[in-house]
């Protein structure tokens, strides 16, 4: 593609002057007097979040008690990776994205302190959550206006994970231990070593738990079912999904269980389904997927707007977690939408210029999932969309009929079924190899990067079909390697030099800002 | 029109507040000072008593 030029960043020129090889930054972005302002009174906002959370007493306890709270110290570190020399409408889209992943992922975190038996220990409240594995969409729950989900990996596993690069290792450890193998994919070997450690909060009157992501998701789920089961007496529901979703003839099964697990949270609960409470949210699944897609054209366009990790995690967030039943997404979509739409208007650029247009394929290193805003400063590489945020784009039934409530059952399902990540790993070659090379015309890419996480057994065997569909179509595709959330194999930097190499051999260019082509981030957060 | 007293102090304060706020936040102080709490957070989760089994 013939490259795009801007206009100078104001403020900062070389980031690399941020860094100073200590945990947190030298200091903080000079982004001219505007946006400087701008993110000072965004950081200030996210300070009262925290102030606000920290000043009860069970979160104070909870502090104190569970060793992943640590990580929630770097809270405002984390926002200022993803904003890490952005202005403008990218500025403030990423803030507005972001932001509101901090304060809905604070509410969780108070839910789970209050419901937890060692902290909070409010019994009446426990009786009202059910456990729902991160993993899994939550739309079984949109029918249960007065019942919590409550995905207590988000906060103990996930995010502290963007936090801090180190936040998985101790648990990790903890596996070993007890014996399971090295090489399973550290998320769910984490979760095991959360649970083995006893460090997980214990709350809920049920748990439902899912199939969805792999075989490693399978052995972590087995051993927390275990502890949840026989020690704390919470009942564990399987949802399980087909693994080729895309075929009619799975689907009646998949309807099924999404009844079973409707009834087992009813039975548990003791709350009936409201139809006019789930035909309410399912209009918000269906807003947020229009939403989406906007992005996406937008991003097809040459002045791409909201990309990179922010837009995958917010997708994320407003999918898995929340999927239409919390009412206060739809204003942040179309806040995120009005500063989308201006900055497409003014074709503004997060970078001065854009070489490369780039699908990123698989699934992200968490722990370097500031990659991709690195990439655009670095290289001037935009990520169009990732893997992750390719997710439903059907519309389901929203208007309360008889013939939409059996079809209800259907669309709970296919929702579930091609949860995040699992609609490409699962469902056969035509979701993660055809349709890669469908989206790179679509959006006009160049590029592809390609994240190979070293211990996912689902896209390994994929590897030589990628490279030569990708050869016969002229499309750069840059293997990144990396462990997921266990630093200690790829280091970030390891992760970075994958792509400089190319960038530099294949390529034969240089960076547009030299400074950050080796960053000294080892031990940071 | 003559400015009310309490209103010089407010002003004054705000530009305090201010001054002592953006400070903290372009420096990241906040984070230099959290960042040192690390350390001694993590060596008292190590002591506390935990019941570790599969």
């Amino acid at each position: 593609m013939a490259a795009i030029q801007g206009r100078q960043r104001i403020g900062d020129k070389q980031l690399g002057v941020l860094f100073d090889g200590g945990k947190v930054r030298r200091r903080r972005e000079w982004r001219g007097v505007k946006d400087t302002l701008y993110d000072y009174g965004r950081w200030l906002y996210i300070l009262s979040i925290l102030a606000k959370f920290i000043v009860k007493p069970r979160n104070i306890k909870a502090m104190f008690r569970y060793r992943w709270m640590a990580n929630y110290l770097a809270v405002p570190h984390m926002v200022d990776k993803f904003t890490m020399g952005l202005r403008d409408e990218a500025l403030r889209i990423v803030h507005t994205a972001m932001d509101f992943v901090v304060y809905d992922v604070a509410n969780t975190m108070d839910d789970v302190f209050r419901g937890d038996r060692r902290t909070g220990n409010d019994v009446e409240f426990s009786n009202k959550c059910v456990l729902t594995d991160e993993n899994e969409m939550t739309a079984f729950m949109m029918g249960f206006p007065n019942v919590k989900a409550i995905l207590r990996e988000v906060p103990t596993m996930f995010v502290a994970n963007l936090l801090t690069q180190n936040s998985t290792t101790h648990y990790l450890d903890v596996a070993q231990q007890f014996g399971i193998a090295g090489d399973v994919c550290p998320m769910p070997e984490a979760e095991a070593g959360i649970s083995i450690d006893d460090d997980f909060a214990v709350l809920g009157v049920c748990a439902v738990q899912c199939n969805t992501t792999c075989d490693g998701s399978l052995m972590g789920n087995g051993l927390i079912a275990k502890r949840l089961e026989r020690e704390y007496g919470i009942p564990t529901f399987q949802l399980v999904a087909p693994m080729r979703h895309q075929e009619d003839d799975v689907q009646a099964y998949a309807a099924q269980d999404i009844k079973n697990a409707i009834a087992f949270v009813e039975e548990h609960t003791g709350q009936h389904w409201d139809w006019s409470h789930y035909f309410e949210c399912a209009k918000r699944v269906n807003d947020t997927t229009r939403n989406r897609l906007a992005w996406l054209e937008m991003n097809s366009t040459p002045f791409p707007q909201f990309v990179g990790a922010p837009f995958s995690l917010y997708n994320d967030t407003n999918y898995m977690g929340n999927c239409g039943r919390s009412e206060k997404f739809p204003p942040i979509d179309r806040k995120i939408m009005r500063y989308a739409e201006r900055g497409s208007r003014a074709r503004r650029m997060m970078a001065k210029e854009y070489r490369h247009r780039a699908i990123v394929w698989g699934v992200q290193p968490q722990y370097c999932i500031d990659m991709l805003n690195w990439m655009v400063h670095c290289w001037g590489i935009v990520p169009l969309t990732d893997m992750l945020s390719l997710v439903n784009t059907r519309m389901i039934a929203d208007t309360d009929t008889p013939e939409n409530r059996e079809q209800a059952f259907y669309d709970m399902a296919w929702l579930n079924e091609n949860m995040i990540m699992r609609n490409r790993t699962h469902g056969g070659y035509k979701v993660l190899v055809d349709e890669l090379w469908e989206f790179c015309e679509t959006m006009h890419a160049d590029m592809v990067i390609m994240w190979e996480h070293m211990s996912c057994k689902a896209l390994t065997g994929m590897h030589g079909q990628f490279e030569e569909q990708a050869r016969a179509r002229g499309i750069h595709l840059v293997w990144v390697c990396h462990d997921l959330c266990d630093p200690r194999v790829y280091t970030r930097q390891a992760i970075r030099d994958q792509l400089n190499a190319y960038m530099r051999t294949v390529m034969r260019e240089e960076p547009l800002d030299p400074s950050i082509e080796v960053l000294p981030d080892e031990n940071a957060w | 029109m003559q400015i009310p007293k309490f209103a010089w102090k407010l002003l004054g304060v705000g530009a305090g507040a201010f001054a002592v706020t953006f400070t903290i936040y372009f420096f990241n102080l906040d984070m230099k000072l959290l960042s040192a709490f690390e350390p001694i957070l993590l060596r008292h989760y190590d002591r506390i008593p935990r019941d570790q089994h599969l």
